[in-house]
């Protein structure tokens, strides 16, 4: 009786790894296109309407998809401070706090590093264009993260589940 | 009678907070440095000169002096805390607020109006196109002019610019640089738009063209000084065209601007005079002589439309009054203020 309760324990818990880790495969590129939208929101707002950046982060929080507005929110609370840090600094916060609780792959989070480098201190047009790089960088992962949501969800949904199974069975 | 440089140093208490708003704009190690001046020295700060790789410096009232990294003055420049790099990036960022891209308007026109009034002169690689400066780019050095309200500093002429039937005379201020005349302008602004109860004046609209954001200090359009309830800004507006813009939409009965100086201004004043509204209105110079032998200003003098010229300079302090002459006999007033 008591091994039953064991091997269902063992089962369950395996199946729920696997779950996570699957999750995280099939996030991922929900995540980084809801970035790309968001990043070319920021572009609208800096090439037409000129809005100085710690508006224009915000305006873009309030617009953006939830599940990215967190990166926004808190770079534009960082710059409405005034104490003295630059864009870059309050981006790499924002960043720092948000990324834990995202999908997104290391190389996603050296993308948005590279683009605060830029953030606000240059003209227009270049503005536009580091935006621009970001965005394609960023569609180029997003491929990738498709491809590898398709194969690797199934795969670790039965992979948990069935490693219980065999985990269980050489226990027994 | 009482020399202007003491009222300045009466009201200097009051304007200290004029200090603290550049002060905010400021990366913190800059900000610890200077807010731990001796007060005397923050009082008659009137420009901290921040430029790359060269020592920090104040422009006070009585000349410039070094700041060392432990927030006392110094005439030596070995001992006087070095700008680097880092710090002027720092700087670009926060005066900008992140957002240089926000700012192609104002660095085409070499500064930047902060918030309060306060103006940022900036340096660096100049782009061009077509010969017209279009971006600044490797900002590399800064002037930060702190701008001090001086309220009362246009008491002293104000009777001599108001006729006996309380009319207001048209009005041109002369100054070199640095004497206050833009402090002077403003205050005259906002006493006529206020009315000036002892000379029997009341006040009027006056529309104010603003075209170094120096006079109202506008941030974003609002006026950051206080120029009295009549006062209407045209921000930034190049004079001739904002002299034209106010006469035909916004019924002034004087029209305040800076610096007259072109060939366009000199015309547009014209227009002004004929249309019966009152100018008042400033000039770089230090004598009425030396601006007669400049083309575009010897047709103003010419038309003998101007009533006052205040003359301004340094010889007892900043905003000093040198001499009020008459326009028409082209005689003193036989006044010597301060």
């Amino acid at each position: 009786m008591l091994k039953l309760l064991g091997a269902i324990i063992v089962v369950f818990s395996c199946t729920l790894i696997g779950l996570t880790v699957a999750s995280a495969y099939s996030r991922r590129p929900g995540e980084i296109r809801a970035l790309q939208n968001a990043l070319q929101l920021l572009e609208t707002e800096i090439s037409y309407g000129a809005t100085p950046l710690p508006d224009a982060l915000a305006s873009v929080s309030e617009r953006c998809d939830t599940r990215v507005a967190l990166l926004f929110n808190r770079a534009a609370q960082e710059l409405m401070t005034m104490r003295g840090i630059t864009a870059r600094e309050a981006w790499e916060i924002a960043l720092s706090e948000y990324y834990p609780k995202s999908a997104l792959s290391r190389i996603d989070r050296s993308i948005l590093l590279e683009l605060g480098n830029s953030l606000g201190v240059s003209d227009r047009e270049d503005q536009v264009k580091h935006l621009m790089l970001a965005k394609e960088q960023l569609k180029l992962e997003q491929t990738k993260a498709e491809d590898a949501s398709i194969k690797n969800t199934k795969v670790y949904n039965y992979l948990g589940f069935l490693g219980g199974l065999t985990l269980v069975l050489i226990l027994i | 009678m009482k020399p202007i440089r003491q009222v300045i140093t009466r009201t200097e208490a009051i304007n200290n907070s004029a200090l603290d708003e550049v002060l905010n704009l400021l990366p913190i190690n800059l900000r610890q440095m200077l807010s731990d001046l001796p007060d005397p020295v923050k009082d008659t700060v009137e420009e901290i000169r921040i430029r790359q790789g060269r020592p920090l410096m104040l422009g006070l009232a009585d000349g410039d002096c070094y700041v060392t990294y432990r927030g006392t003055v110094t005439a030596e420049q070995l001992e006087a805390y070095q700008v680097d790099a880092g710090d002027v990036e720092r700087v670009t960022q926060l005066i900008s607020r992140s957002s240089l891209y926000a700012l192609e308007e104002e660095l085409r026109n070499g500064f930047i109006t902060l918030q309060g009034g306060h103006r940022v002169g900036i340096t660096g690689k100049v782009l061009t196109e077509q010969g017209r400066v279009k971006n600044i780019k490797y900002i590399s050095g800064f002037n930060f002019r702190v701008s001090r309200e001086v309220p009362g500093v246009a008491n002293k002429v104000l009777p001599y610019l108001i006729s006996p039937e309380g009319r207001f005379y048209h009005t041109v201020l002369i100054s070199p640089p640095r004497c206050g005349k833009t402090t002077l302008l403003r205050d005259l602004v906002r006493r006529l738009s206020e009315g000036v109860p002892e000379l029997n004046f009341k006040g009027v609209t006056v529309g104010v063209v603003d075209e170094r954001s120096e006079i109202a200090g506008c941030f974003r359009g609002i006026p950051q000084r206080d120029l009295g309830p009549r006062a209407d800004v045209l921000d930034a507006c190049p004079k001739a065209a904002g002299m034209m813009m106010l006469l035909r939409s916004m019924g002034p009965d004087i029209i305040a601007t800076d610096e007259i100086g072109r060939q366009e201004d000199v015309a547009a004043l014209e227009e002004v005079f004929n249309a019966g509204v009152k100018v008042l209105t400033t000039i770089h110079g230090s004598s009425l002589e030396e601006l007669a032998d400049r083309p575009a200003l010897q047709y103003l003098f010419q038309i003998k439309a101007v009533q006052r010229f205040v003359l301004l300079g340094r010889s007892r302090g900043v905003g000093t009054v040198e001499d009020i002459i008459d326009g028409h006999t082209m005689g003193s007033l036989g006044v010597r203020l301060c």
